[in-house]
Formats: structure tokens, C-alpha cells, sequence
């Protein structure tokens, strides 16, 4: 369906792609691996039409493929989903798939109960239940991406280029992507699956390629590679464990943090959990559980409606990120670019950023001290970078989530909790975060680490807390958590 | 079982659309109601039709500035555009009937040009509309000076019907008004260009993905509001019988509030025209009252400023540059 | 982990260290262009570059570059203030009204601040704690001075203009005007403040998203709303001094200050998304328009070219810096 050969791509002063080839056949759904800067998206944008290569040609359906635009692209049948979806939070559900391509009545004008009920039909064969004419900002991230996929069906798809679908899915609704996708498969369609998620390359896959710095490594059918292998494909060397070893006993103190019935936003309700100093507690659950809002509620991000908060004795009522960060807590939220990091800043105002006062001499910020500052937690994280006045926004995800890390390592002396922390970074900096989370527990802060990745959580935490709708479902120990003990707490009703 | 996904509860559609007018209704309401408690003159048709027409010039330019604030942008050149069309319209036809015609079609055609050329900066450029229409605004008041210092031309009597006129007991000015205000609010619904004036204002960046085509829209957007512009322009020049090289001044700012107030986001993607409208006549209503209340004129002025910030507060703005 | 340089895929900037070449003409290349600007009105006519001429144009700078840097802070923190100009003219009408009485100009000074004061908490309260964009809020309190000033002074204002101001306003110290050491003492400060301290930093990061300004633990509202007062006092300060000049004062003191101002800060490359800028640029940006607009008086050009001539430039410098902007953003 869709042949690369010799693609490169080069931008003022890096070579995104050299010499890619990529063969796609019809009716396969076809894995693209690679860390990140290995040049998957410039290969999207290429594919997708967003980009012209500067060498190297380009086949789609037996025919010589050269897009003009992405538009153009699309009327040949190639669709493209991003990672950040290209939706339009206002408007509705039916508007938002078929915008730019208007179901039209034979006066040209807008047919609103065709397009109502073909947005239906599309969503239904898709096996989705959705109010059409709900805002698509009330919709939740995984609904969200149903309108993405139904949108793309309008036109005939031929092939369908998926960017990081489960970056923000879990459990059930993988599956429930997975089927759909199949379900297209057999009708012919071909579909790009890039992920960083091995376990479910190779749940969905027939055929994997792999990219590193913009080059391919190769390309295999999934019953002739393993896991190992894949991860040696893309980093280059052999990774061993991930996951850095436990202690033998969980050193845990006492309790720092506890919470006492606490509510949150519109959902999260009767929380009492407790921390203790050393601990890695994840914090599991199907995203819509409501994790992320008990953490910002937590760290006094939005306001808790009733409960207290005791953090190193003291009860609070409320709670703001002013005092939480005086009381030692810190908050690696959930979403890098859009809340975690000062974009239009360099990494040192990054790392002091929480903790302008300690740089400031009499209302003066101290540059030098800054620097200093930024360029040992630099040296300590290894963040790749031209050193503390490296703008972030020029970084990579895993660089940039360690920017994060790092600013808040160095001033939680209590509490940090971790929103998704490696969601969407290389293996190697997920292994390096991974090892700071490790190093801190080891210190004696209390890590709380949100995640949706249950290896990840069965590969980290010494306790295991599990939330569904809003409410705790109950707790594992680490050692003994297996997937299906923690998706049972998932997806089950309140345990008693 | 699967995780319910579910939206919240919406609105019936229909209902979802126009909670943005309960707002202007509400308050046109309200000042009615005090009207009626100040002088039984005030509800009565004969005012309500006087405001009515009072209403048609604000209307005018403030339906061509909704489009513009509903796709994200805006247009401040508006002003000198009105000063620019009345000063032709009154000096090109100059007290000759056989040249209304023409004129004012070419007047419209002008105004329209304008605004595909704005759009067209706008693009080329990649600059945002505020700056070039803020531009272009000074180069159409040197323009307009170009052509006249002072009042210039004559407007011939039966011009002024435009302005003055009544049909079957309503102004006609207004009414033209009102009929251009639900041709747009129909081409804005049923136009698959007119959905994507909206999609833009959303979301530019989701546009550009989606790959919607940003010139032809702001080209309908832009010029309609120069169309409109004009449409401003000849109606002044019908009221005053002659048209002056600053009149349009203080159009540019003020075409802003009806469209506020008629519940459009300033940060585009949601309203409509039919708000705007209504928004132009509650301001219109609200001076009329304040003239029945005796109110000095400069307090006008802090009343309206007042009934804007009411009136924001009760809509919550998404955070954006303008 | 590697060591190389990761790069993002997306067009990396070339990161300067602080000090090399590049890196000084990016942030200081700009203020290149006002001697180029002198020399085009240099040879349009040797007069043009005459002490005396060059101080007059110091006199139209000072005004407007002071509303330009406080339009700045706003800008940075993701704002607008259109009620500066209605400001200037506030302070102006404050300003002879109150020359007779007792306390002399230190009332005046006081009062002034106080309404200043207000109005940017005003300002900064409707944008904050009630969500009004700040054009619309602005605007709707440009039109509330508006307002208050006609009714108080019933149409026409009278008085004089204290005679400090109009020193203060017009007046030279060997061959220096005042308003501009006025000017240069508050761009230092200001600047201090706006890049060097803690204050201005949270500043930026606020302006650059206010939402992990909070969760960085600092209170965006309150960043804000100061930026808007600021904003609003130094619009002030630029009232009382140019209604000095003028030594008359009518209710339009400062008419399309407002507007001048974003164009200056815009040309002077402050993003109207938020969190760039530099009081330099805003400087550079009100000499511009005041350099520009000389030279098209000396060409004689009449007003009407001008309007024309102003307009065009303002689309134009635009137009390049958001080239610039573009391709250095990653």
C-alpha cells in the first residue's frame, strides 16, 4: 500500500531522516518504534503530506505518491491522528468530524441531519456511544480520540497513521481501540501504529520497523522479534532491567502525608490514603478515575471541597501550590508543555522556577548562583543539553521531563508526586527517571507516581493504591500485584 | 463493565445554540422594565421603533465585526472605512439621481475589496489581524483625507429615504439591517464555509491540521466586514445628507460591545449575529432611556462602560491575546 | 543515556550562550536600526539632526515611550490596556483642576496616583477574578474615565497647568528635557525591575502561562493585577508630563496613546501572545514611531500621507518580526 524508499528529510542544522525505507502492506497494521528524535514524526509529517522529502520516493497504492499538501494527502485516502488532536473544543461531536469535509445537500448547503446521523453511523461501527451534538470539549481524552478515528473514516481511509493512540487510553479501552482497529483491518484498511508501548506492538502488530536517529534499523515480521531485541533495536545497546532494583525491605518511616476524607472536583470523593517517608506508592487506575484531579487537589492546584490534608502533622483544609512547595510537596504534572514547564524560558529559570527565593539577593535574581544551580542538577540528571541557558522548548519530551524531575527533586523534601511520568519519552529516560524516583525514595521522600502503565507501576512501587470513578478501590502490596489483580480493582465496584 | 464514557448531559441542541442570547434578552428586559417604571412614553411601539431605527448604524458594522471576532481575529479599521464610503458616496453622486445606483454598488464593491485585501494581508504577511487592520485603518483615514478635509458633495433628496424612510410602518434602514443580519446568520449556519468561520475561531491550530482553508475563509469574513462597512457608510450618508471625512471615528471601539454583549467570545468560535443585533439595540434602548431620565450625555457613557462589564462577567471568556 | 545533543526534530534554534556575537544582536540588534532611521532624516535635511531638533524629539519621545514601557508589562503578562490614553488625559484634567488648591502639585501628584491606582486594580481585578479579556475590560474602562472626566468637567475643562509640570514638561537642564531624565530614571528602574528581579521573572513566567505560573506557587493574579497598576501609573506620569508640554489641557490629552503604545511594543518585538518582551524593545518601538513621524512632517507630506505612511509601517514592521518570530520559535 504505501512504499518509502530512501527518504531523507533535513532541517537548518539536523537531519531529521536518511536514506528510510518503509513498506506498508494493505490490510496490515504495521508498528513504527523508535525513541524519541529517532524521526518518527518528520516520517509522519512526510507521509501525511505536511512535509515534502528532499530525496527518496514515495508509492501509496500502486501509484506514485508526491502530496502537495495535507489535504491532498487526505483525498488519496492517507489520514493522519495526531498525538495532541485536531479538535475543536467548541464545537460539537458531528461538527468536529466533519468539518473541512461538510455533508452537503443537492444545494451545496449544509445538510445538519445528514451530518448528525452519518456522524452516528460512523461512531456506531466504530462501537462507540456518543451524544453527536455534545461540545467535544465535555468528552473525555479517550472519546476524544474516537471523534479522531471516526473523522478519519469519512473519506475512504486507506491508510490510517495512529501517533501515540494509547498515550492517554488504558485497560479496557486499548482493548476496545485494539478490536476497532482489527475491525478496520479486515476491511482492508492499513494502519501505522507508533507507539513507545512494546507490550502492545506486540498485541496489535503484524510487521514492526524500527528508527533510530533517522535511520532504519529494520523491519520484522512480530513472531520474529522479542521484546529484548526491539529494545536493543532502538537504543543501541542491551538495556537489562528497566526497572532499578528494589529494596530489599521498603524502607518506609512514618506516615507524611495522610488525607482525611477528601473530595476534589466533580468526581473524586472520600479519599483517605496515607504515605509514608521512602515509600513508592503508585497510584493505578483507567484514566477518568479521577488520579490526576486528587493529585492537583493534593498540591492545592484546584481547591478541595471537604476532608482535611495532614502533611508532616499539620491538618489543612486547604490547600496552595504556594504552601504545598513551602511544605516540601511537589507536583510533576501531567501534561509537560501546557503545565509543567515555562516554555518561553531556558532550563535554569526551569529548575528555579518553585524556588525563586533562594536565588534572589534583595529582590535580585542572582544569575550566577542560578547557573550554578542548573548546571549541577544538569551534570547529576544528565540532561542532554548546551548547557543552563538551553531554552526548553528546543528539548526533547525525556530532556524536558527530566528539566521537570530535577527542579522538583531538589526542593521536595516530603511528598513529590509524579502525574504520567514517563508517558511519552525514550526508553533510556524513562530508565533514568525511574532511577531518580528510586534514589529519592531512598532519601526519604514520599513518591506518589500516577500511572497508566502497569508495568511500570508493578515494576516501581512498593504499594499499589487503585481508584475507580473517583473513590479508592482498594490497595496491593507491590511484590504481589499482577495485572489482572489490579485491573479487577479498576474496573470492579467499591470493594468493601 | 466498560469504563462509561459519557458526556455530560447536554442541552437539547436547539436550546444549546441560544443560551448566548438569554443574556442580551435578559437585559433588555431589564432596561425596559425600569423604562416602563421612569415614563409610560417609554413602552410604547412608537419608542421601541424609534430606538429600532436609532439601533441601524451600530448594527450595520457590528454584524461585519461579529465574523471577524468569531474567527479569531478582528477588524479595527472599520472606522475609517465608514468615513471612507460616506465621503464617496455623498462626493461621487453629488446631488445627481442618475448616479445612486452605480455609486452605491461600486461603494459596496469597495468596501468588500477592502476587506478581501485585509484578509489578504493578514495571510500573506502572517501577521495578526489586529495589527493590519489597525494599519490598513490609517491608511484608509489618509485616504479619506485625501479625498476630502471637510464635508464633501451632496446627498440628493431622495437618498435620504434610506435613512429616514418607512416601510409598512417600520424604518428602512433598520429593517435592510435586520434582513442582512439573518441572510449572515443563515449563511453562517448553512454555508460549509460558514461552520469552518467558526471552527477557525476555535482552533487555528487544529484548522491548519485539519487543513481547512484559512484564506478563503477569512476572505468571506473580511469582506463581508468591509461590505458592511459600507452599508454603514451609505446610511450615514443618507442621514446626514452628506458625508464628513471623521464621522466614522468612533465606530471602530463601539462596534465591539453589541457583539460582546450579543454573547460572541472575543476569543471566536461561538455566537452569532443575531446576538449582535440585538446587542446594538440594547444599547440603543439604553440611551433612549437615559435621554428619558434626563441623564447628562457624559454619564451615558459610564453607563454603557458599566452594562459591558455586567454584562462580561456573566459570559466567561477563554484566555486568549485580545 | 547518550551523551550527544538531542535535538527535537522540530526546528531547533541555535542556542547562543549568553555572550557571543549572535546572541547580543539577537536581543540588542534591533535599537541598530534607530541611527539608520537618524541618518534617512539626517539627509532629508542637516536640521534634522540639530541638537535643538534632536531634544524636540526627545520631548514627543518621553511621553509616549513611559505609556509605552508600562503597555509593555501588560503585554508580557498576556494583556492589553486601552485605557491608558483616557488615563493620560484623566491625570491631565486632574492635574489643572486641582492647581489652585492647597498642597500645591503634591496634591496633584497625589491625587493622581490614587485614580491611577484604582483604575489599574480595576483593570486587573476584571481580567483576574472575572475573567474579562483584557481588551474588553480595558476598553470598558477607558470608557468609564471617559465618562467621569465630561461629566466633571461638564465638557470643558479649565485651570491651569501647574507650573512645575509645565517645566517639568517643557523645560530643558542644559539642553536636556526634564521629561527625558524622567523618562531615562524610570526605563532604568523598570528595567531593573522587569529582568533582573524575582518579581520580573514571575513576570515572564506568568505571561508565558499562567497556569504553571501558580502551580510554581505564585500567585498570577496578584502578578497581574500589579502589571495592570503599573501600567496605569506610568500612564499617568506621561498625562501630567504632557499636558506640561502642551500647557493646555482639553479632555483628549493622549488621544491614540493607546493604540501607539501596543504599536510600539509590537514593533519592538513584545509578543501579544505573552511572555516576550524587553523595555528596550518598547523603547526602540516609540522612537521609531516618533523618528518616522518627523521625517514624514519634514517631507512636508500632509497629513492625510501621513495617516497613510503610518500605516503602512506599522503593517510592515509587523510583518517582519513576526518573520522572525516564526522561523526562531522551536
Amino acid at each position: 500500500m504505501l512504499t518509502l524508499a530512501g527518504i531523507s528529510k533535513s532541517f537548518p542544522g539536523v537531519r531529521a531522516l536518511s536514506g528510510v525505507d518503509l513498506k506498508v502492506r494493505p490490510g496490515e497494521i504495521h508498528g513504527l518504534l523508535g525513541e524519541n528524535g529517532a524521526g518518527k514524526s518528520t516520517l509522519i509529517k512526510v507521509i501525511a503530506g505536511a512535509y515534502a522529502p528532499d530525496e527518496g520516493e514515495m508509492r501509496f497504492a500502486d501509484a506514485p505518491a508526491r502530496w502537495s499538501s495535507p489535504r491532498d494527502a487526505k483525498r488519496h485516502g492517507v489520514h493522519v491522528v495526531y498525538q495532541e488532536f485536531a479538535l475543536f473544543p467548541q464545537l460539537s461531536v458531528a461538527e468536529n468530524i466533519f468539518v473541512g469535509q461538510e455533508r452537503r445537500n443537492r444545494l451545496g448547503l449544509v445538510d445538519h441531519a445528514r451530518t448528525r446521523r452519518d456522524a452516528r453511523e460512523l461512531l456506531e461501527r466504530l462501537g462507540v456511544l456518543l451524544d453527536v451534538d455534545a461540545a467535544v470539549s465535555s468528552l473525555s481524552i479517550a472519546d476524544q480520540q474516537m471523534v479522531e478515528i471516526a473523522r478519519a473514516m469519512v473519506h475512504n481511509v486507506k491508510l490510517l497513521v495512529l501517533d501515540e493512540p494509547t498515550a492517554v487510553i488504558a485497560g479496557r479501552e486499548v482493548a476496545l481501540l485494539f478490536d476497532r482497529l482489527r475491525r478496520l483491518r479486515e476491511s482492508g484498511v492499513s494502519v501505522l501504529f507508533i507507539s513507545h508501548r512494546l507490550d502492545e506492538v506486540f498485541a496489535i502488530c503484524d510487521r514492526v520497523t524500527v528508527l533510530k536517529d533517522g535511520r532504519l534499523v529494520g523491519t520484522h515480521e512480530i513472531a520474529d522479534v522479542t521484546r529484548e531485541r526491539l529494545i536493543s533495536m532502538m537504543v543501541g545497546r542491551e538495556l537489562g532491567d528497566l526497572f532499578p532494583a528494589r529494596s530489599a525491605e521498603p524502607r518506609s518511616g512514618e506516615t507524611v502525608l495522610r488525607t482525611e476524607g477528601v473530595a476534589v472536583g466533580e468526581r473524586v470523593r472520600d479519599i483517605s490514603i496515607e504515605l509514608k517517608a521512602g515509600e513508592i506508592v503508585a497510584l493505578a487506575g483507567m484514566v477518568g478515575a479521577g488520579r490526576s484531579e486528587l493529585a492537583l487537589g493534593l498540591f492545592g492546584g484546584v481547591p478541595i471541597l471537604r476532608g482535611a490534608i495532614h502533611l508532616n502533622g499539620q491538618r489543612f483544609t486547604s490547600m496552595t501550590p504556594a504552601r504545598a512547595i513551602e511544605l516540601g510537596m511537589g507536583l510533576v504534572t501531567e501534561d509537560r508543555k501546557s503545565q509543567g514547564l515555562a516554555m518561553l524560558l531556558d532550563i535554569a529559570a526551569n529548575i528555579t522556577g518553585p524556588a525563586l527565593s533562594e536565588v534572589a539577593r534583595r529582590g535580585l535574581v542572582d544569575r550566577r548562583l542560578e547557573n550554578e544551580i542548573a548546571a549541577r542538577e544538569i551534570g547529576r540528571y544528565r540532561i542532554a543539553c548546551r548547557g543552563p541557558a538551553t531554552k526548553v522548548a528546543t528539548m526533547s519530551g525525556g530532556n524536558q521531563q527530566k528539566v521537570i524531575v530535577a527542579r522538583w527533586a531538589r526542593i521536595c523534601k516530603s511528598v513529590l508526586i509524579l502525574d504520567e511520568p514517563t508517558r511519552g519519552i525514550d526508553v533510556g529516560a524513562k530508565a533514568e527517571i525511574y532511577r531518580i524516583m528510586r534514589e529519592l525514595a531512598a532519601s526519604g521522600v514520599a513518591i506518589l507516581m500516577i500511572s497508566s502503565e502497569l508495568t511500570e507501576v508493578i515494576g516501581m512501587a512498593d504499594r499499589i493504591i487503585v481508584m475507580r470513578a473517583g473513590r479508592v478501590t482498594g490497595e496491593l502490596a507491590g511484590r504481589e500485584a499482577t495485572e489482572e489483580s489490579i485491573m479487577r480493582l479498576a474496573t470492579s465496584e467499591r470493594a468493601a | 463493565m466498560t469504563a462509561a464514557v459519557s458526556a455530560r448531559m447536554e442541552m437539547p441542541w436547539r436550546l444549546r445554540k441560544h443560551t448566548g442570547l438569554a443574556g442580551v434578552l435578559i437585559l433588555i428586559a431589564a432596561v425596559s422594565l425600569v423604562g416602563g417604571l421612569v415614563s409610560d412614553r417609554f413602552i410604547t411601539l412608537n419608542n421601541f421603533l424609534n430606538v429600532f431605527e436609532q439601533t441601524t448604524d451600530l448594527a450595520l458594522v457590528s454584524i461585519g465585526q461579529t465574523l471577524t471576532i468569531l474567527s479569531g481575529g478582528i477588524d479595527l479599521s472599520v472606522g475609517s472605512l465608514i468615513s471612507l464610503t460616506s465621503c464617496l458616496t455623498s462626493g461621487l453622486i453629488n446631488n445627481n439621481p442618475d448616479r445612486i445606483i452605480p455609486v452605491v454598488i461600486g461603494v459596496l464593491a469597495l468596501g468588500m475589496l477592502v476587506g478581501f485585501v485585509n484578509a489578504g494581508l493578514v495571510v500573506a504577511l502572517r501577521v495578526h489581524p489586529l495589527i493590519v487592520t489597525l494599519g490598513m485603518g490609517a491608511v484608509l483615514q489618509g485616504v479619506t483625507l485625501l479625498y476630502a478635509l471637510g464635508p464633501v458633495g451632496r446627498v440628493p433628496r431622495g437618498f435620504n429615504f434610506l435613512a429616514y424612510g418607512r416601510v409598512y410602518g417600520l424604518p428602512l434602514g433598520a429593517t435592510i439591517a435586520v434582513l442582512l443580519c439573518l441572510l449572515i446568520a443563515l449563511a453562517l449556519r448553512n454555508l460549509p464555509l460558514g461552520r469552518q468561520v467558526y471552527a477557525l475561531g476555535d482552533d487555528t491550530n487544529s484548522a491548519r491540521l485539519v487543513g481547512l482553508r484559512r484564506t478563503r475563509i477569512l476572505m468571506l469574513v473580511y469582506g463581508c466586514s468591509g461590505f458592511c462597512c459600507a452599508a454603514t457608510g451609505l446610511y450615514l450618508a443618507a442621514r446626514f445628507g452628506v458625508g464628513q471625512p471623521y464621522t466614522g471615528v468612533n465606530y471602530t471601539l463601539a462596534s465591539i460591545t453589541p457583539v460582546v454583549l450579543g454573547g460572541t467570545l472575543l476569543s471566536g468560535g461561538k455566537g452569532g449575529v443575531i446576538g449582535t443585533l440585538l446587542g446594538a439595540f440594547l444599547i440603543a434602548l439604553l440611551n433612549n432611556l437615559l435621554n428619558f431620565m434626563d441623564v447628562s450625555k457624559h454619564y451615558q457613557l459610564v453607563a454603557q462602560a458599566v452594562i459591558i462589564i455586567l454584562a462580561v462577567s456573566v459570559y466567561v471568556e477563554r484566555r486568549r491575546t485580545v | 543515556m547518550s551523551e550527544r545533543l538531542t535535538t527535537s526534530v522540530e526546528l531547533p534554534r541555535p542556542d547562543a550562550s549568553s555572550w557571543s556575537l549572535r546572541a547580543l544582536l539577537d536581543r540588542f540588534g534591533m535599537i541598530l536600526i534607530l541611527p539608520v532611521l537618524l541618518g534617512i532624516g539626517g539627509s532629508m535635511s542637516p536640521a534634522f539632526l540639530s541638537l535643538d531638533n534632536l531634544s524636540n524629539l526627545l520631548l514627543q519621545f518621553a511621553p509616549l515611550a513611559i505609556v509605552a514601557i508600562g503597555q509593555a508589562f501588560v503585554m508580557i503578562v498576556r494583556g492589553l490596556d486601552l485605557s491608558v490614553a483616557s488615563m493620560m488625559a484623566t491625570a491631565a484634567v486632574i492635574a489643572t483642576s486641582l492647581s489652585g488648591s492647597a498642597g500645591g502639585v503634591m496634591t496633584v501628584f497625589a491625587a493622581a496616583l490614587l485614580v491611577a491606582v484604582a483604575v489599574g486594580l480595576l483593570n486587573g481585578f476584571l481580567v483576574t477574578k472575572r475573567q474579562v479579556s483584557p481588551f474588553l475590560a480595558t476598553l470598558a474602562t477607558m470608557i468609564l474615565l471617559q465618562g467621569f472626566r465630561f461629566a466633571y468637567t461638564q465638557g470643558a475643562p479649565s485651570g491651569n497647568v501647574p507650573a512645575l509640570l509645565r517645566v517639568l514638561g517643557a523645560g530643558k537642564f542644559q539642553g536636556i528635557p526634564y521629561n527625558a531624565l524622567i523618562l531615562l530614571a524610570l526605563a532604568i528602574v523598570l528595567t531593573i525591575v522587569l529582568h533582573r528581579s524575582a518579581f520580573g521573572r514571575r513576570i515572564f513566567i506568568v505571561g508565558g502561562n499562567p497556569v504553571t505560573g501558580r502551580l510554581f506557587g505564585i500567585p498570577s493574579d496578584l502578578i497581574m493585577i500589579a502589571c495592570y497598576v503599573i501600567s496605569s501609573c506610568l500612564a499617568g506620569v506621561a498625562g501630567l508630563i504632557l499636558s506640561g508640554y502642551v500647557g493646555l489641557v482639553d479632555n483628549w490629552v493622549g488621544q491614540g496613546y493607546e493604540l501607539d503604545s501596543i504599536v510600539a511594543c509590537v514593533v519592538g518585538q513584545v509578543s501579544l501572545q505573552g511572555g516576550r518582551g524587553s523595555i528596550l524593545g518598547a523603547l526602540t518601538g516609540a522612537a521609531m514611531i516618533v523618528i518616522i513621524a518627523n521625517e514624514v512632517l519634514l517631507l512636508g507630506v500632509p497629513i492625510q500621507v501621513q495617516l497613510i505612511i503610518k500605516g503602512a509601517v506599522i503593517v510592515i514592521a509587523a510583518a517582519l518580526y513576526a518573520r522572525r518570530e516564526a522561523s526562531s520559535v522551536a
